[in-house]
């Protein structure tokens, strides 16, 4: 969505694959000198290839009329008989009531219809269809199908052509996303595997996952497969239980008091609520049924929840956890932040295009910087895939990797604030208003500085932070509210590309 | 009753069926049911499904039966979308045979994926018929007797050749 690579796709509607289809028979039909129908059994036979069907056809034009069930002459002789007999219900019947595929074999129409039924009924197989005579290979076209099929079968049947063309070919796919109808034709040999869906949805090719940028898909089976595996266990345990603050063993608490005592050989003493010592507690602490410690530190929000689990990602349980919970919560932010982009399109930017007298068009910076979270959330997201899979004895390309990650972090927060928060009095104001300019210019700064950040970063990692050797440890820079944005620091070393302006030639 | 409004189709197999049956099979419609056939293959000479020299057949079995046959009996029956869906069939009689099930259910294309209602109750039976000539132990719906099949060949044609002695006599 917001790199820059030359768009190496075309989203298809549904019209647009029915014209590309009825192209392509037209072409085989045309080449060959053969009727459409042929030439759409010939193209399914080979998955929608033209250049297939016209090797194979001028290679052996026998063998492939053989296997495809293209015949050229009929194989059963009709005799000059007024009556002939239907072959699957044994009745007799005047010759205009019979029909037969290009081999001859005589049915009725009821029988034909029963039979071309059914098999639509059985699904896409339909579209294989042959004569009914056991011995015989003539293929039963689309020509027949609309004249015998009932209404709802020929419908079906036309359904299942349709996603043939999609499916069968190897240069097509449906988008993933539920309800969407769309169908992506991609040319191969480019550099990325992100689509954009008419619909919105952002997937890779490659895997058909969700788009995963700088993520290779191989971390990415591995990732989905060890959260299908270890989620249930995960929520349980987090809902559930707390680590004992010395063993790190997971505890459920089920009765009894906050007073803890770790079962042996630990045998830790500690209070439920703060995880703090027992012997810290006692009548001045609020005593066995409250902790006062706990209530004052949650009150000044002290309490660094995620601090402690961070010392805690030890073993590798917990260390898996640290990573998840991360990847879910950037996870469920993008779905809100998708849903405040919506709501920012559906309510709020006529709303504010009113109050400030300001046409929604000049209003895009807004709904930008929405796409800009929603996107830089996505690509968080993985890097705490990434951040799972990064090798614990790199050392230097760890720290690098996380320095770079919180970065982003702290810099996705400021763009996230400022479209969130900042936004939030300028719909609640009753005019338009002099700092609204300012607003903008800070809220589109934020976004291209961000986005500039992002697409670094994504390279970055696809290269593997091959800048890194794991001795050159990068100094750290103390992280000032700037740093996203400090023009690559001589200090930085080799991390300095990152932090980069956007100058840096990227496009 | 539900046989007044029997397709004609059916009615023409049935009487072809009692007229010229063909070799070694027998079909015959059920009296309250003509959709529900009873029907005996003799096992084909040359495999372990024949009838050994020794014993007389039953006298009992009217057409198609002859002289030397195991006799296997199977009941098969015309679903109602008859013919656009295959014939239900199933041995009744044990049989040892790798495409056989110890139910009786047979794993045969036609009575599955490659029916075609061109095809008849009689040319499915013919097919099962051979099937007992040739069993296939690659595609098996029994993996011990494909497996005995498959390792110990001889040994497990005499199992089959046991089995045929001890429950297809036709007693």
């Amino acid at each position: 969505m917001c790199f820059l690579f030359q768009k190496s796709y075309t989203v298809l509607k549904e019209e647009d694959i029915l014209h590309r289809q009825e192209d392509d028979v037209t072409r085989v039909s045309t080449v060959l000198s053969i009727t459409r129908v042929a030439a759409s059994i010939l193209l399914r036979h080979y998955n929608w290839s033209i250049s297939k069907v016209h090797d194979a056809w001028f290679a052996d034009e026998d063998a492939v009329r053989k296997s495809v069930g293209l015949l050229d002459k009929q194989v059963v002789q009709l005799s000059n008989a007024r009556e002939l007999t239907c072959g699957i219900c044994f009745d007799t019947f005047p010759c205009d009531k019979i029909i037969s595929a290009a081999c001859g074999h005589p049915f009725c129409n009821t029988c034909w219809s029963g039979y071309i039924s059914t098999t639509i009924n059985d699904g896409p197989g339909c579209l294989m269809l042959r004569c009914p005579d056991p011995s015989c290979q003539a293929a039963v076209g689309q020509d027949m199908i609309n004249l015998l099929a009932p209404g709802g079968d020929k419908d079906k049947y036309s359904r299942y052509l349709l996603r043939s063309y999609i499916e069968d070919n190897r240069k097509t796919k449906w988008c993933p996303a539920p309800g969407c109808e769309y169908a992506i034709d991609f040319a191969a040999g480019s550099g990325s595997f992100d689509v954009s869906c008419l619909c919105s949805h952002n997937f890779c090719w490659n895997c058909v996952e969700e788009a995963h940028r700088p993520v290779d898909c191989g971390t990415v089976t591995k990732w989905i497969l060890k959260n299908s595996a270890e989620s249930e266990n995960m929520n349980w345990i987090l809902a559930n239980s707390k680590p004992c603050p010395k063993c790190k063993r997971p505890i459920e608490k089920n009765q009894g008091c906050m007073h803890m005592t770790c079962t042996p050989p630990c045998k830790f003493e500690f209070c439920w609520l703060c995880l703090g010592a027992w012997s810290d507690h006692g009548e001045r602490t609020g005593g066995f049924y409250a902790c006062n410690r706990y209530e004052a530190a949650k009150q000044e929000g002290a309490y660094d929840e995620s601090e402690r689990r961070r010392e805690m990602a030890k073993n590798s349980l917990e260390r898996y956890t640290h990573y998840y919970e991360r990847w879910a919560s950037n996870q469920s932010s993008r779905q809100k932040a998708l849903a405040d982009l919506h709501q920012m399109q559906t309510v709020h930017l006529e709303k504010l295009s009113d109050i400030h007298c300001t046409p929604e068009s000049q209003l895009k910076f807004i709904t930008e910087a929405w796409l800009q979270i929603v996107e830089c959330r996505r690509v968080l997201k993985w890097t705490y895939a990434y951040g799972f899979y990064v090798h614990e004895h790199e050392q230097a390309k760890r720290q690098f990797f996380e320095y770079l990650q919180g970065e982003a972090e702290s810099g996705l927060e400021r763009l996230h604030q400022c479209a969130e928060k900042e936004l939030q009095q300028f719909i609640a104001a009753d005019g338009p208003s002099k700092e609204f300019d300012e607003f903008r210019t800070k809220l589109a700064g934020l976004t291209s500085v961000t986005k500039n950040y992002f697409e670094n970063l994504v390279r970055a990692l696809e290269n593997g932070l091959a800048d890194v050797d794991s001795h050159g440890a990068c100094s750290k820079t103390t992280s000032s509210k700037n740093a996203v944005v400090s023009k690559g620091k001589g200090s930085k070393g080799k991390g300095g590309k990152i932090g980069g302006s956007s100058k840096n030639g990227d496009d | 009753m539900a046989n007044s409004n029997l397709p004609r189709r059916i009615i023409k197999e049935t009487q072809r069926l009692l007229s010229e049956p063909a070799p070694g099979i027998s079909a015959s419609p059920s009296e309250d049911n003509m959709r529900y056939f009873n029907v005996m293959i003799l096992g084909p000479t040359q495999s372990p499904y024949e009838g050994l020299g020794s014993w007389r057949s039953p006298s009992t079995s009217s057409c198609g039966v002859v002289e030397t046959g195991g006799v296997f009996k199977l009941e098969l029956f015309l679903p109602e979308e008859y013919p656009m869906a295959a014939p239900k069939v199933r041995f009744l009689t044990k049989i040892y045979h790798p495409n056989i099930d110890k139910l009786g259910r047979i794993c045969l294309d036609i009575l599955k994926d490659k029916w075609s209602p061109a095809l008849q109750i009689r040319t499915v039976l013919l097919s099962i018929q051979a099937l007992l000539s040739a069993p296939n132990p690659d595609d098996p719906l029994s993996e011990n007797i494909a497996k005995h099949w498959k390792t110990k060949e001889a040994e497990a044609v005499e199992t089959a050749k046991e089995w045929t002695r001890l429950y297809a006599s036709g007693a």
